[in-house]
């Protein structure tokens, strides 16, 4: 009893016999073996469909997210190059800023969406001789004001905007008032008696008021009367410049006149 | 054993899944562990659970064309080293840190065996080899849980 083998044992060593064997058929008759391969795997093709189809799907799926993501990538880089072209093709149709003897141009380098009617940045400053206060003007009518300057720019503060205040006088009538803007792009003549009646296309220009600004500078036409407010009439002004394309503009230099 | 049967088919439908991406870990390999200390350590259940692991391991081979036949002798070794170790253990110390401990070493010793005989040494095969490790790690935690559990019933 105690010489008996442990039939594990004795399995045991059956089993790695075999496995040795197999190994040994196998590196001996690989063409035998790989028949045995492909019955199995024909065999096992059934139970694992599922996973082949699961990951066939899988891969469409990732093929496809990644398609999108490129399509997207050359989405978004063609809105980008169309941007530029735009860009590009705005500057290209305006004209350069020019300098004259007593007028430095400049060219508008910021507009603030949020800020439209109100202010824009220039790309001339102290270095140049802009001051603050100094008119703005463009295709010869007054834009605005220097509101504020620094050594390679300054902000210009447009007639469109609401805390926009600047002495004018209609040139046909002599009738003196305030040029003021309101934010929406539109520029009133302030303050005018509401009996008061101007032909449409009077000239408007600013009055004397300060050293930087000499009279005369034209800033718009009368368009036609307001809503009498307080007992004042405004009188709705139209701008001689284009204000939806202002690209460049020419800021009058101290002491100087337009 | 048809239920081991259904493991090495589910071990097959995830390597099928994960194929190209990773070596999915040895549940066959885990669970006939678990069968050995789970029973009674007859010969004749044991010497099956031996067969049935050295067929499992055959079939392995001949479906993923790693060394024919290491994986059959991989397991025999693994089934006979548990039986052993586990039949030399008083019965108090057939704990499940111990059960842990072997089917942990076994899972390791034959991921390194099939890693040193298939692969060709690289950065991809070594963390394919060290996933395949660490994914084996939920698996054991389950079969430990299962082990302890009905060590527990066993015992109630």
């Amino acid at each position: 009893m105690a010489g008996k083998l442990n039939p594990v044992l004795v399995n045991f060593l059956v089993a790695v016999f075999c496995g040795l064997m197999f190994m040994w058929f196998s590196h001996s008759f690989p063409d035998k073996t790989r028949i045995a391969a492909d019955r199995v795997s024909v065999a096992l093709s059934y139970p694992e469909m599922p996973a082949r189809e699961l990951r066939t799907l899988v891969q469409t799926l990732d093929n496809w997210m990644m398609e999108r993501g490129t399509l997207h990538q050359r989405l978004h880089g063609l809105e980008l190059e169309n941007i530029a072209l735009r860009t590009a093709l705005q500057r290209s149709g305006a004209a350069p800023p020019v300098s004259t003897p007593g007028l430095v141009g400049a060219s508008v380098t910021l507009r603030y969406p949020n800020a439209w009617w109100k202010e824009i940045r220039v790309n001339r400053g102290s270095s140049h001789g802009v001051v603050v206060g100094a008119p703005a003007m463009s295709e010869g009518f007054m834009i605005g004001r220097v509101s504020s300057v620094g050594p390679e720019h300054a902000w210009i503060e447009l007639v469109t905007s609401s805390t926009f205040l600047l002495a004018a006088v209609v040139v046909d009538t002599w009738d003196l008032g305030v040029i003021n803007g309101d934010d929406m792009g539109n520029i009133w003549l302030m303050y005018m008696p509401p009996d008061k009646e101007f032909k449409q296309g009077m000239l408007v220009s600013t009055a004397l008021v300060g050293d930087y600004l000499p009279p005369g500078i034209p800033v718009g036409m009368i368009w036609g009367p307001g809503e009498v407010r307080d007992g004042l009439m405004p009188h709705r002004v139209a701008s001689g410049a284009r204000l939806t394309q202002l690209y460049n503009v020419q800021i009058l230099l101290s002491g100087e006149s337009p | 054993m048809i239920a081991s049967a259904a493991v090495w088919l589910l071990q097959n439908f995830l390597q099928v899944l994960a194929m190209g991406f990773m070596l999915v870990p040895e549940i066959f390999l885990l669970v006939v562990s678990y069968e050995i200390v789970s029973g009674p350590l007859r010969a004749e259940r044991v010497s099956m659970w031996l067969w049935f692991a050295f067929a499992g391991g055959i079939l392995w081979d001949l479906r993923w064309a790693t060394s024919p036949g290491m994986s059959g002798l991989i397991n025999v070794g693994v089934v006979m080293a548990i039986y052993l170790i586990w039949k030399r253990t008083p019965i108090a110390g057939r704990s499940v840190f111990l059960f842990a401990v072997l089917a942990g070493v076994a899972h390791f010793l034959s991921g390194i065996a099939h890693y040193l005989a298939w692969a060709t040494p690289s950065h991809i095969a070594v963390r394919m080899f060290l996933i395949q490790q660490l994914l084996s790690v939920p698996v054991l935690a389950l079969l430990c849980m299962v082990y302890a559990f009905r060590r527990t019933d066993i015992s109630v």
